[in-house]
């Protein structure tokens, strides 16, 4: 679904990532952790055209996008679902017509069909009856539900999830978690989530990596990472004061 | 250097696909209507105290220095209209409007992309150029327009009053328009039309380009204000040169 191969990033002649080898199969669900600034965002953006790799090949669905045009990049973005670290909720319209967007901006649906489906996602986040409801009244927790909502409503082949829980208290945490896996069990969408919260990726993902100065450290199964041979993945999973980190 | 010719690159895009998108007519519903109020409504007051007050202090001034020489005010009028329609009304008005409506539009783009807004808008299909830039673009070109010509009838209306109180020039004089020709008033317009394209094309750009957070969108602001006002001076520089070899027998 998602293939990237010898990846490289650079920022004012830095490279952000370095030669990132990596694919993620159809319905499968993939996270990545690493340290602060260590390239985890910029590669996910990359992932989903968002940012123009500086060299290698990215290719969602089979299709290349280095060389790719516009409206075909636009074409396989509609092919994702993202819930962004800040939430990123558009501030001057409604929970409602957030939610909302992705449908009526790609038409072809019906108004009354939008406006169900908008009511059974925010049911479904605990957010029934909120549509009239602008963002700004909303609690941290909330905001990210709001957005996790707009995430699947379009029914994506690839959903992307970058820090759902950050900031969040544990019990909000686990809600988060638990809604992320029903989503993933009602869409059956090829997951990729991004947290710094170790315990509850380790057990949402069944594959992690670890990405660290834009290197892809490790990637494998999430229940064998805290024995990997790399001491940089082994320090940082365990949370080791000591070490190379 | 190569990130100067990224960048006229980038603006080069940014300006042809607004133009583009504001043609092919894809906004919105509302945003327009909305997007005129922002830019035109509220500059009303703004526009028309600045351009009075100037007027004031412009008459006040001639009036002064031809009182000294020859005593004679009665063609004062009509040179300010003609000046006001080809030159101060357009400029000034934009001058004002790249100040508050530049730092607005740079403010409010700039902070949609460090709060993720803008990959947000790209991640559901939508072009934020499209979305963002072209309705300020257009309500731009229109609301320039209609604060023009409502500078000029304040500053008009305001430099025939104090040149009554101070120099008892009557007004039926001073409200002369004979000497306001053709060309005056199509370089006044070709300034509306351009004055009204840039602002928002150089704001959108400086706020599109955000970089970090709050600091970002201030340096936006920033550069938005002096971009536009500087691309306005350029403008004028080039469109009064024009108009003066087509219309008024060259330089």
């Amino acid at each position: 679904m998602l293939a990237l191969s010898r990846v490289r990033k650079l920022f004012r002649g830095a490279p952000v990532l370095d030669g990132i080898e990596l694919t993620i199969r159809r319905g499968e669900t993939w996270g990545l952790c690493g340290p602060g600034a260590s390239g985890k965002s910029v590669l996910l953006k990359v992932m989903c055209g968002l940012l123009r790799s500086d060299g290698g090949n990215v290719r969602i669905a089979g299709v290349p996008i280095e060389q790719a045009d516009e409206p075909t990049l636009m074409g396989l973005r509609a092919r994702f679902g993202m819930l962004f670290q800040n939430n990123a909720l558009f501030d001057f319209m409604t929970v409602g017509d957030n939610v909302a967007f992705p449908l009526t901006r790609r038409g072809g649906v019906d108004p009354e069909e939008i406006r169900s489906r908008v009511a059974d996602r925010l049911r479904a986040v605990g957010l029934a009856g909120s549509e009239n409801r602008f963002p700004s009244e909303l609690s941290g927790g909330m905001r990210k539900r709001v957005g996790i909502a707009r995430a699947v409503i379009a029914r994506p082949d690839i959903l992307i999830y970058d820090e759902p829980t950050a900031g969040l208290d544990p019990v909000t945490t686990s809600k988060i978690y638990d809604l992320l896996l029903r989503e993933r069990e009602e869409t059956g969408a090829t997951v990729v989530v991004v947290s710094s919260d170790l315990p509850p990726l380790l057990r949402f993902a069944p594959r992690i990596a670890m990405i660290y100065r834009g290197q892809l450290h490790y990637d494998g199964p999430s229940s064998e990472a805290a024995d990997a041979p790399d001491p940089i993945v082994r320090q940082f999973l365990r949370g080791e004061v000591e070490g190379p980190l | 250097m190569k990130r100067w010719l990224d960048g006229i690159r980038l603006f080069n895009y940014v300006a042809r696909q607004t133009v583009i998108a504001a043609v092919r007519g894809r906004r919105p519903r509302g945003e327009l209507l909305r997007q005129m109020d922002q830019l035109g409504n509220r500059s009303v007051l703004f526009i028309a105290v600045t351009l009075g007050f100037i007027s004031m202090v412009l008459v006040f001034q001639t009036c002064l220095q031809i009182n000294h020489i020859t005593g004679d005010l009665s063609q004062v009028g009509a040179e300010f209209a003609k000046i006001l329609v080809h030159e101060f009304g357009p400029t000034l008005t934009a001058m004002m409007l790249a100040t508050r409506v530049g730092a607005g539009i740079a403010a409010e783009v700039g902070s949609m992309v460090v709060t993720e807004q803008v990959d947000a808008l790209q991640m559901c299909g939508v072009d934020p150029i499209e979305y963002l830039i072209s309705p300020r673009f257009l309500a731009s070109l229109l609301m320039t327009a209609v604060l023009t010509v409502l500078g000029i009838t304040v500053a008009l209306g305001m430099g025939a009053l104090i040149a009554y109180l101070s120099f008892h020039v009557n007004p039926r004089i001073f409200f002369d328009l004979s000497r306001i020709q053709p060309g005056d008033l199509a370089t006044g317009m070709a300034k509306v039309v351009a004055y009204g394209a840039a602002i928002p094309i150089v704001s959108g750009f400086c706020g599109l380009t955000t970089h970090g957070g709050s600091e970002g969108v201030g340096g936006a602001t920033t550069r938005a204000v002096i971009a536009s006002s500087f691309a306005v001076i350029a403008l004028d520089l080039f469109l009064s040169c024009t108009g003066l070899l087509l219309f008024q027998g060259g330089l």
